[in-house]
């Protein structure tokens, strides 16, 4: 049910990092003999609690001629269950004054409720309910199905630069090698239009099983109490097969390739230079990100300064780090000023890319990256929904629950030399992609005969 | 597809309980799965945080509710310095100051202080509003020192300059503007100012109260008004009373000073219904708002209003919503809500609806606020309605930042002590009948002030057969219902300056461009034609239209535009016989499917078909007040008209084409007005294009 977010500066930042000893998460974690993997992390500090799903999979998991079907299947789950009419999961956690949402990307699907602690029997009946028995029916596939191709028409189609980034994206690993992470979260047009219902039910039935989900609850909660309502509406909900592994080959130094893009709706050339980056458990990730702070995010970034700033060839200019469970992306963009041309931009920004390589960054930069990610991290720590989407994301995105201890004081020793070594590493030529817009030609050029 | 839920309540209610009766040993045997959704358990009780209250030596109240949960900080400062304050003729004072006085201090450049605040992660701002004025920062415990550092600086020696000042007034005179086209905000400023009379909650910025504002009005405010006594600052988060108490000290204590004791004027008292309908010629929609002065903050009958209001119009559950949408599909929403002030606040209930049934929607809106008045509300509403209350209470105090606003709220309001700590529970205790004995006090149909923004001549007699209507234009200016229905007359056009020209404009959208028009007059041995090329690639719409007229009497004659905007077709096609006129329209919808029309039509004599407006527009007699009114086709709905145009003055105008003097020539009665600057030196070309209500201009290139 959420917007998949397909604008142009799409920030797919999960703000990972440890913390101080204030922050320790403290959990519990056991699994259900049908394979249902439970962390329970009490917090009673506000009578709250978070209902938070993963189910292991994302665009990721999709095979040719199916892409999107991930976002599509968070769609349906939103359309009613056995015991649960269509449009009544919002009524219930309204009524009982609760947030809730659903999120989909290349790694994973989320399905989270916020309610006050006396319901929390309330959410896990209502995950529950759609784990076992969802409304899988012709009419709620059709309507989804829409609804989808609807937000992307709307959402990229219709949109200058959406379509150039969200296909460009998909450009940068081989698609013959390493399909999971060469094809766009929202699918292709094509494949929504020969989706049937009978694959969505297969898909429902190969990844939304108990064994392919991890349930977290935060919040004020009794433990037994808890685990009695855990066992109770999902316990008995059968396991399923083991869903096949993503399947993907890669290489960092895959060469420099260039690809035009003719965009109907942009009047104004753009230009992303997009770098191939290891999965996010990699330790180099740490450095990438404080680079990528530094480069391009905010007034005082280089990239800001030197080209909006100073050189006034960019409308905006900007550094955005795309970290996946598998292998991700730095991208380095830049919206061009009136009468600038792409060239100009591409190169300014490899400039700025190689200044950082040449001569490394100031401490004051380090110190501001490093004191942007600490308070990034500590906000985030705040709701009980931060924590169980913290807690599930250690889980997924790491090699280990534990990394979460520590991660934090990790990011915050980096040096300016690290991050001079990652910039050199990975912001090379030999490991770009670049994506260069332009609008289409002939748009302002007719003449009326 | 779901079962039907009939009553399965206590076989769930049974499961639950044996689940929780198994002991901790573990379930061999699962319980029951429930079929229904599970009822709620007991409200867990809130532990609201214990706060400290101390008072600084300069008056300074301060409040620090301490959490080391986290190591974060909300530190805000409230002043009773709102727009209540503002100067008579100076509405938009208190706002120009907060917006002011963080773009630099005697030590600090705007720039230095977004850089410092930034460089920390932390976020600072100043706010206004009806009552109070704010200064709140959020950051990590680590950098409290700084914070408070920023804010006494900003507080004791902002230097508000005077090229910030040209700033804020240019942006907010701009989006003044963009409100006042916008029937929405225009029924929230004649609602204030009907409800509120002559206290200045009924107040709002005007073009002429943002002119006059100059920078010692600014200065003299500020020193007035931002001043310790009265003042309350709250901290919540990882920092102890003791240390905020020596950072407040350190950083405010040589701050003086008490704001000056205003007398505001009694509310005016109830009087019978009466409708304000505010006139927008050819308005295809109705921006209806309905309610009357309600409670002061510390009155008892809050939760139980609060409950009432949240039954009648709450949300897409409540009765308003679920009768003019879900029933009558007469609306997109309808909701209602109860404002809350330092003086009495109010209740309204507010729609937007199609032209056609704004008197039923009225009427409807009115029945249910009666019943609310007059019948119980029947055990499942209650209960939907409290349990969101109730539930979303601790979600809004989950943060230092949100401790630090509801605390504030309760000590500004004045709502006592124990509010926070009592909230859900007298909440809670609201029954029917006081829920409905509320509803009397605080929804009175009877006593209401009715807004109606829309179309007044389509309204006036509907309207006026449910209550009493006087009539104002979109200014406020009084109308007569004669002014309603204006008598069309003939146009004269100098033929002379109908001649062949191609005019190329570039479309801006919030100052950039994103298209263009050429416009073209053809002039043929016995034929005239109107063109307009029109491209907006990133909303994917073209067209392409031609109007052919009769040269001789301007008359006329077919229309045909082909286009599209964003894959859906656009096209229209009209044929004019003498005065009737077929064919048949289409407009892109959201729902992706274009609606087609046919039209079949009779207009006046000399009628003019709007498309063709840019060509008459050089050819009209025009002079400084000048107005015409005449009889028009609009082909966007197929209706016949009677249009204004009015030169309401003339002024400078720079476009890509030049710097010239300018007619401001408005276009009123259609649904989409729009003002058209022309040359006012012949031959009258026309310069700029603004459609009201839309960031879109359409600029003179060549």
């Amino acid at each position: 049910m959420s917007r998949l977010v397909a604008g142009v500066w799409l920030l797919m930042l999960l703000g990972v990092g440890t913390a101080n000893a204030q922050m320790q998460i403290q959990y519990e974690d056991y699994t259900l003999p049908n394979g249902l993997r439970v962390l329970l992390s009490e917090d009673h500090s506000t009578p709250v609690v978070t209902v938070n799903v993963w189910y292991n999979v994302g665009s990721r998991n999709e095979r040719v001629g199916r892409s999107g079907f991930a976002h599509l299947f968070e769609h349906m789950m939103f359309q009613g269950s056995a015991n649960v009419d269509k449009g009544e999961h919002f009524k219930l956690i309204e009524r009982a004054g609760g947030d809730m949402n659903g999120t989909t990307n290349e790694g994973r699907t989320n399905y989270f409720e916020t309610l006050p602690s006396n319901r929390l029997n309330l959410g896990l009946w209502l995950e529950a309910d759609r784990m076992r028995a969802l409304a899988i029916t012709p009419e709620n596939f059709e309507n989804q199905r829409s609804a989808v191709k609807e937000e992307r028409r709307l959402g990229v189609d219709n949109q200058p630069y959406a379509p150039a980034f969200t296909e460009g994206s998909t450009l940068i690993y081989d698609s013959t090698e390493c399909f999971a992470y060469a094809h766009s979260v929202i699918g292709s047009m094509d494949d929504l239009d020969r989706a049937e219902v009978a694959d969505v039910q297969e898909f429902f039935d190969l990844y939304y099983r108990p064994n392919n989900a991890t349930l977290t609850v935060v919040g004020d909660f009794d433990p037994t109490e808890a685990k009695h309502l855990i066992d109770q509406y999902f316990g008995d909900i059968p396991r399923g097969a083991d869903p096949p592994p993503v399947e993907c080959s890669y290489s960092i130094e895959a060469g420099a390739k260039t690809r035009t893009w003719e965009d109907e709706h942009a009047n104004l050339p753009a230009v992303i230079v997009a770098y191939r980056i290891p999965p996010h458990s990699h330790p180099d990730t740490r450095p990438l990100s404080l680079l990528a702070t530094i480069l391009g995010e905010g007034e005082s970034s280089r990239l800001n300064q030197a080209m909006v700033r100073e050189e006034k060839s960019a409308l905006q200019a900007a550094a955005i780090p795309n970290s996946r469970r598998g292998p991700g992306m730095l991208l380095a963009l830049a919206i061009a000023n009136q009468g600038v041309e792409a060239a100009t931009l591409k190169q300014q920004l490899e400039e700025q890319v190689q200044r950082i390589v040449r001569d490394g960054v100031t401490d004051a930069e380090v110190e501001k990256a490093r004191n942007d990610f600490r308070a990034g991290y500590i906000f985030q720590s705040q709701t009980t929904m931060q924590l169980a989407d913290r807690l599930q994301h250690y889980l997924h995105y790491h090699d280990s629950l534990d990394d979460m201890y520590g991660d934090l004081d990790k990011y915050l020793a980096v040096t300016a030399e690290d991050i001079r070594r990652v910039a050199a590493t990975y912001l090379t030529p030999a490991n770009s992609y670049t994506i260069i817009i332009v609008p289409k030609a002939g748009a302002s050029e007719e003449v009326i005969p | 597809m779901a079962q039907q839920r009939s009553s399965r309540m206590s076989l769930a209610g049974t499961a639950l309980l044996a689940g929780c009766l198994l002991s901790a040993a573990g379930s061999l045997l699962h319980a029951q799965y429930p079929t229904d959704p599970p009822p709620p358990g007991e409200l867990r009780p809130l532990q609201f945080p214990d706060f400290r209250e101390t008072r600084l030596d300069n008056g300074l109240q301060l409040i620090v509710v301490e959490n080391s949960r986290l190591p974060v900080v909300s530190i805000s400062l409230n002043l009773p310095a709102g727009s209540l304050y503002d100067p008579v003729g100076l509405e938009g004072l208190a706002d120009i100051v907060a917006e002011l006085i963080t773009k630099g201090t005697e030590s600090r450049t705007a720039e230095q202080i977004a850089a410092e605040i930034e460089g920390v992660g932390g976020t600072l701002q100043a706010t206004s509003g009806s009552d109070f004025f704010a200064v709140t920062a959020t950051v990590l415990a680590d950098h409290v020192g700084l914070a408070f550092d920023l804010i006494g600086d900003v507080l004791l020696h902002a230097t508000f300059p005077e090229s910030e000042l040209e700033l804020a007034r240019t942006r907010f005179l701009s989006a003044l503007r963009v409100d006042k086209s916008d029937p929405a905000t225009l029924a929230t400023r004649f609602f204030a100012s009907e409800v509120y009379g002559a206290h200045p909650y009924g107040h709002s910025q005007t073009e002429a109260s943002l002119a006059a504002i100059s920078r010692s009005d600014v200065v003299s405010f500020a020193g007035m008004r931002l001043a310790p006594q009265g003042g309350l600052l709250v901290v919540a988060g990882d920092l102890s009373p003791t240390d905020a108490q020596h950072l407040a000290e350190r950083h405010l204590g040589s701050w003086q000073g008490s704001p000056p004791e205003v007398t505001v004027p009694e509310p005016p008292a109830p009087k019978a219904t009466e409708i304000v309908l505010v006139h927008r010629p050819g308005s295809a929609q109705s921006n209806i708002r309905v309610g009357n002065l309600a409670l002061r903050p510390r009155d008892d009958l809050y939760y139980a209003a609060v409950v009432a209001n949240k039954i009648l119009g709450g949300g897409a559950d409540a009765r308003l919503f679920l009768k003019l949408r879900e029933e009558k599909g007469w609306t997109y929403g309808a909701y209602s809500g109860i404002a809350r002030r330092r003086d009495v606040g109010f209740f309204q209930a507010n729609t937007e609806v199609r032209t056609e049934v704004t008197d039923s929607a009225l009427t409807e809106m009115l029945r249910q606020i009666r019943r609310m008045g007059s019948e119980p509300a029947d055990a499942s509403e209650l209960a939907a309605a409290k349990g969101f209350l109730v539930g979303s209470f601790p979600l809004s105090i989950q943060t230092p930042q949100q401790v630090a606003n509801q605390v504030a709220t309760v000590k500004l309001l004045g709502l006592g002590d124990d509010y926070l700590e009592t909230y859900r529970e007298r909440l809670d205790a609201v029954d029917a009948s006081e829920a409905m004995q509320a509803a009397q006090t605080i929804m009175r149909p009877d006593n209401a002030v009715v807004i109606a923004v829309g179309d007044g001549r389509a309204l006036y007699d509907k309207l006026a057969a449910i209550a009493p209507v006087r009539i104002v234009d979109v200014d406020g200016s009084p109308l007569t219902p004669d002014d309603l229905a204006p008598t069309a007359t003939a146009l004269e056009f100098d033929h002379a300056s109908i001649v062949a020209r191609r005019d190329s404009f570039r479309i801006g959208f919030q100052g950039n461009e994103i298209g263009y028009q050429v416009s073209e007059v053809v002039v043929g041995a016995d034929s005239l034609l109107y063109r307009e090329q029109m491209s907006i690639p990133m909303m994917g719409a073209q067209q392409v239209g031609t109007v052919r007229l009769d040269p001789a009497s301007l008359a006329p004659l077919a229309v045909d535009i082909s286009g599209q905007i964003a894959g859906q077709a656009m096209n229209t096609r009209l044929t004019y016989d003498g005065n009737h006129v077929t064919g048949y329209t289409q407009a892109p919808q959201p729902s992706g499917t274009p609606d087609s029309s046919d039209i079949d039509a009779t207009v006046a004599d000399g009628a003019i078909d709007l498309n063709a407006i840019q060509l008459f527009l050089p050819a009209l007699q025009l002079a400084d007040g000048a107005a015409f009114t005449f009889n028009a086709f609009d082909s966007s709905d197929g209706e016949p008209r009677v249009v204004t145009l009015k030169v309401s003055g003339s002024e400078e105008v720079t476009v890509p084409a030049g710097s010239f003097t300018a007619f401001r020539v408005e276009l009123s009665g259609t649904p989409q007005p729009a003002v058209y600057f022309v040359d006012t030196a012949q031959p009258h070309r026309l310069l700029k294009i603004e459609l009201v209500g839309q960031p879109l201009a359409f600029e003179l290139v060549n």
